[in-house]
């Protein structure tokens, strides 16, 4: 093993983070550190430079913006996000979904940006934020980019986001507040577990084409919406339970791992995507 | 034993050493810190089994700062606490993935890590062996060729030439002929993974040898004494030239019992004379490179008449040892004689075999085989009541051990030995068995649980007692506080028997061979027993001695006088004389001077102990106690995923005596969650091909958190007075967790008719297990 020397930076602006960036290679960006030094730890990760982005005014504000989407700031710790009244009344699946990941404590120092950017098939947050379809906003290198949540995991631990970009923000659409539903998650045991997997089943208000969300983790090596099984719940409502979680049956691609076959996952899948849309009425 | 009120046994005490923990002030040996302390890095092998061709450790030992590298041709000692089937450092092969190959020991953790990267091994890989079945293979591979000439105490029976590391083969009655009389015959297989301990401490040893060759080490441990006993005889050294220190210990569960990482510590702190060598694993290393507990592959044949008594009963325990059986070949031993559990069995063939394989290594673990057991042998008990149409309270009350009664060895029970009845009953009636509830997809169980200690038929505790000038008393133990309240427990039997007030006194439990009294170990719930009876003896001691100086001050005979809240009273005259005025010696008005400072050592052992017959395993005393109880649950379960809430758990156990309400609570909740947790989530799991775990880690090794503890635990006790016990008390540490996981299972069947045989019982073996039912009986 080699034993080199880390250096922790802090920096002050965005500017100054991505710069830091750059000058070195193996940075890496530090917000709660919850995936990060235990990457660090198991030997995944060996960062010569890390970069704490905590210290950097405006990435720890929620703010609704003048066209009603609300922006949540990359270093806003989870807990604060579920706490939040905007979220909670606008967005309760994502208040749902934020409180699903770890415990009190892992919740008042994880970030959803680094939920989103560690890009776990298992990430709690990536539910809501599919549903929801949200951006991500990214300043990089060669300048800012704003990137739909759609499409941007790519794979366990990948993302689209360019190298050494820095996202600053998570932005939800005003059109998708009022998305009401349920989150569904098997787990090992009651505290403090990843998921087996997970089912969001969410509707709009306004009903109609387009209304129903289906979302699945880590039955897949990404998140995954469930067009198919969305259209069904559009057309029949809860009527359609059953087809929709075939449907959604059918588009996973679970794996069998310490925490659960591919069987009982898919299986699974089924169960809860017709509990949660049955629960929608 | 007597029925005499006490004043301080049995009562709500604050525990002794409560302040200290809280405020941090307790210091666990990763606390310390030696002047110019060295940190080691221990090189453990990636393979499960391999030949070891040759170990090159120059380039480590050029690495700056490394002032120490060792490996097996430096100390090619045998080590173990029963079998030494282990070295310090593998010599010729490795034989699980984790057994320590090399350490090196280096100014910062840096250059020690650095170093152990440079430690160059060859390998060449041998065929893994990960199963029993593959083990007992008739041409298996051997892990320990060399078994036949290992040194091991008299009653353990390794077979050279095969990977049997010890068989113990109980014989009673004719199990054939009863056989060909039985009514009904059931016969299941049940089996048990290996799992871990994880103590929230994890293991660490710190060493230094000086310049006049005196080795010292503080460790995480269970057993100082037996820590210095293996480590002199590991490096031949003498065993007054050995000092071992065990500060606060933060939970060992077993894993701390024995010798772990001391003599690897003790290794390097030789090659680096003069500095401490600090030694510890990481938690991931702690899932598997020191000491897991064994797992389990067992076959039961049970064979009933009409009336539902067993007759003729067969088993076969087949422990998965792991790579070396140096502890866990008693863990062999004890699962063989009490391998019927709780219940007579007038005919019966038990075998309990340990196998070696490349998994890690097996050894104690709270419960010492007997959670393992009876998960088979209280699933089986059900299953034959139901294949007869009987209640399984019934049947079990039927078939239960009791005064007079035969245990597997022979043994005949007496008053004193416990009341598994009583326990069953009363779990039976909190449960409300029989009551005829029945909700969909709710169900009861109830499972039993017996437990002797495991232990050489020697095995002693001695204290030592004596007085501060202002008449506080200190009570010198060497048993461990490991969280179940010893130093409490301790400190109630000495006020009692020298009737002082509580807060004088002061338990010193954190022993140093070198100061304090000997004990054996702490493990095998022995420790509330057998300290607990040494300290009533010195505390009788000290009383004679307080007696007969006040007799002599009061010039009345000692028969009259008698102990009062610190102080001797003479009940005639009224006259009293405080313990300060008597503990440093007595002083006449004359200047003259009687008596000398109070003290007294006292051991115990215990008595009367007949070895097992080898063939047979006849014996009339083989253990020292019973300590008996049951266990029931309520489960609530979604059969649609599997997932399932036990919602409640009630114990009951005969303890002899409740030294401590709330300590004994506490241990019994302990223990429900850790059965709990062995029950349903945990499970090291290997790489079935090369034997590396596969959730060596928090993320992905489940233990139960307290969200995940039952909303309701309750915990009842039997006083049934042990006849050798303190006060009538015997021991209940491990079995707490003993039959949890029967209990569990039993109750799922009840809610829905499944069983599940393998442990643990997870959410998507339920759910296979309702998709199978389905299949067999297609609803119409
Ligand atoms: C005990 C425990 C339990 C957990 N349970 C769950 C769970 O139930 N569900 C779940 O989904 N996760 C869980 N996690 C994982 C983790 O907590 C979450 O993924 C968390 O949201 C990560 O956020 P963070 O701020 O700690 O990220 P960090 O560890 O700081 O960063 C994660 C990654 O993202 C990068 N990064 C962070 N911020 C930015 C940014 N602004 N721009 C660009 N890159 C960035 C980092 O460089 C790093 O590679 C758990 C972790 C622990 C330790």
């Amino acid at each position: 093993m080699n034993v080199r020397p880390l250096e922790f930076r802090t920096a002050r602006s965005t500017a100054e983070a991505t710069a830091l960036w750059a000058e070195v290679p193996d940075a890496y960006y530090l917000a709660g550190g919850t995936d990060l030094l235990i990457q660090m730890r198991l030997g995944r990760r060996s960062p010569a430079r890390l970069i704490d982005l905590k210290r950097i005014p405006g990435l720890s504000a929620i703010e609704v913006r003048g066209d009603g989407a609300l922006s949540i700031g990359a270093c806003v710790p989870l807990g604060v996000i579920a706490a939040h009244p905007e979220v909670r009344a606008r967005y309760p699946l994502l208040a749902e979904c934020c409180l699903a990941v770890g415990s009190y404590p892992v919740r008042n120092r994880a970030t959803m940006a680094g939920n989103v950017c560690n890009a776990s098939p298992a990430a709690d947050t990536a539910a809501a934020l599919l549903a929801l379809e949200a951006a991500v906003e990214a300043s990089g290198p060669n300048g800012d980019v704003v990137l739909p949540l759609a499409g941007f995991f790519q794979g366990p631990g990948k993302t689209v986001l360019p190298a050494g970009a820095l996202v600053t923000a998570l932005v939800l659409p005003a059109k998708a507040a009022g998305c009401r539903g349920s989150f569904h998650r098997l787990s090992r045991r009651r505290g403090v577990d990843l998921a087996t997997l997970g089912v969001l089943v969410g509707r709009h208000a306004a009903g109609g084409a387009g209304a129903h969300r289906v979302v699945l983790t880590a039955v897949a090596p990404t998140p995954l919406r469930v067009p198919a099984a969305e259209a069904l719940l559009d057309r029949q409502g809860a009527a359609a339970a059953a087809q929709a979680a075939e449907a959604a049956r059918a588009a996973c691609k679970p794996i069998d791992d310490v925490r659960g076959t591919a069987q009982y996952r898919r299986e699974m899948v089924g169960v809860l995507v017709a509990r949660a849309a049955a629960a929608l009425g | 034993m007597s029925d005499k009120p006490t004043r301080w046994v049995g009562t709500e005490v604050p525990r002794v050493d409560g302040l200290e923990k809280v405020t941090g002030a307790a210091r666990y040996t990763g606390d310390l810190k030696f002047p110019r302390m060295l940190h080691a890095v221990v090189v453990r092998s990636p393979h499960a089994h391999a030949r070891v061709r040759d170990v090159r450790l120059e380039q480590a030992a050029r690495v700056p700062g490394v002032r120490a590298v060792a490996c097996g041709k430096d100390f090619p000692f045998h080590v173990g606490i029963y079998l030494k089937d282990q070295t310090v450092f593998a010599t010729d092969r490795v034989r699980y993935v984790g057994d320590p190959v090399a350490a090196v020991a280096a100014e910062t953790p840096e250059a020690a890590r650095e170093a152990a990267a440079r430690v160059e091994v060859d390998y060449e890989p041998l065929p893994v062996i990960l199963d029993v079945a593959d083990g007992m293979a008739p041409g298996a591979t051997l892990v320990h060729p060399d078994l036949g000439s290992y040194e091991c105490v008299p009653w353990i029976t390794p077979k050279g030439g095969s990977n049997v590391c010890n068989h113990l083969k109980v014989r009673k009655g004719d199990y054939e002929a009863a056989l060909r009389r039985c009514a009904h015959v059931v016969e299941r297989s049940f089996s048990v993974p290996q799992v871990q301990h994880v103590p929230i401490e994890g293991h660490i040893s710190v060493a230094r040898m000086d310049g006049a060759g005196k080795l010292e080490v503080y460790t995480s441990a269970q057993s100082p004494f037996t820590v210095r006993h293996l480590l002199s005889a590991c490096f031949k050294l003498p065993h007054g030239d050995v000092r071992v220190v065990v500060p606060h210990v933060g939970g060992g569960f077993g894993g701390k019992a024995g010798i772990n990482l001391e003599p690897i510590a003790a290794a390097l702190a030789m090659k680096a004379r003069g500095r401490w060598v600090r030694v510890l694993v990481d938690r991931s290393e702690e899932f598997y490179a020191v000491v897991v507990r064994q797992g389990l592959e067992a076959t039961l044949v049970t064979g009933v008449d009409k009336q539902g008594k067993v007759l003729a009963q067969k088993l076969l325990y087949l422990w998965n040892c792991g790579g070396y059986g140096g502890y866990g070949v008693n863990v062999v031993r004890a699962a063989g004689y009490t391998c019927g559990g709780a219940y007579e069995f007038p005919n019966l063939w038990g075998d309990s075999i340990g196998v070696y394989t490349n998994r890690p290594v097996g050894s104690a673990y709270r419960g010492f085989g007997m959670q393992e057991i009876h998960w088979a042998l209280e699933q089986q008990m059900t299953m034959v009541a139901q294949e007869i149409g009987m209640d399984p309270v019934e049947f079990r009350l039927r078939n239960c051990l009791g005064p007079g009664k035969s245990t597997v060895t022979g043994q005949v029970l007496d008053e004193h030995s416990g009341r598994i009845d009583l326990c069953i009953r009363k779990v039976a009636e909190e449960l409300g068995w029989g009551d005829g509830r029945k909700e969909p997809n709710r169900g009861r169980g109830i499972a039993c649980a017996v437990k002797a200690p495991a232990m050489p038929n020697d095995a002693a505790s001695s204290v030592l007692l004596k007085f501060c000038e202002d008449g506080m008393l200190e009570v010198l133990i060497s048993g461990i506080d490991i969280g179940q309240g010893l130093k409490t427990v301790a400190a109630q039997f000495a006020a009692e028997a020298l009737d002082l007030p509580f807060d004088k006194v002061r338990v010193r439990g954190l022993p140093d061979t070198d100061l304090s009294p000997y004990d054996w170990q702490t493990v095998a719930s022995r420790q509330t027993w057998a300290t607990g009876n040494a300290v009533l003896r010195a505390a009788e001691n000290c009383k004679q001695q307080l007696l007969g100086m006040a007799s002599r001050a009061f010039d009345a005979p000692a028969s009259r006088l008698r102990l009062a809240n610190g102080t001797v009273l003479d009940p005639e005259t009224g006259r009293s004389l405080p313990f300060e005025r008597l503990v440093m010696g007595y002083q006449f008005d004359d200047g003259h001077t009687i008596g000398g400072p109070v003290a007294a050592a006292a051991s115990f052992i215990p008595e009367g102990l007949i070895f097992l017959d080898p063939e047979t395993s006849q014996s009339p005393k083989p253990v020292a106690k019973w300590t008996f109880g049951a266990q029931g649950v309520e489960v609530r379960v979604d059969p649609e995923t599997g997932q399932f809430t036990v919602e409640r758990i009630v114990g009951c156990y005969d303890v002899g005596k409740v030294v401590h309400p709330s300590l004994i609570r506490g241990q019994t909740y302990g223990g429900m969650i850790q059965g709990l947790g062995t029950g349903v989530m945990e499970e090291l799991l290997l790489d079935p091909q090369t034997g590396r775990p596969r959730n060596a880690s928090l993320t992905d090794y489940k233990i139960p958190t307290t969200e995940d503890i039952p909303e309701k635990l309750e915990a009842h006790f039997v006083e049934t007075p042990q006849a050798d016990g303190p006060l009538g008390a015997r021991g209940v540490g491990e079995h707490t967790m003993i039959p949890t996981p029967a209990a569990i299972s039993d109750a799922l069947f009840d809610a829905c008719g499944i069983r599940v045989t393998r442990m643990p019982i997870t959410a998507e073996k339920v759910r296979a297990a309702l998709q199978a039912k389905k299949k067999e009986q297609p609803t119409p």
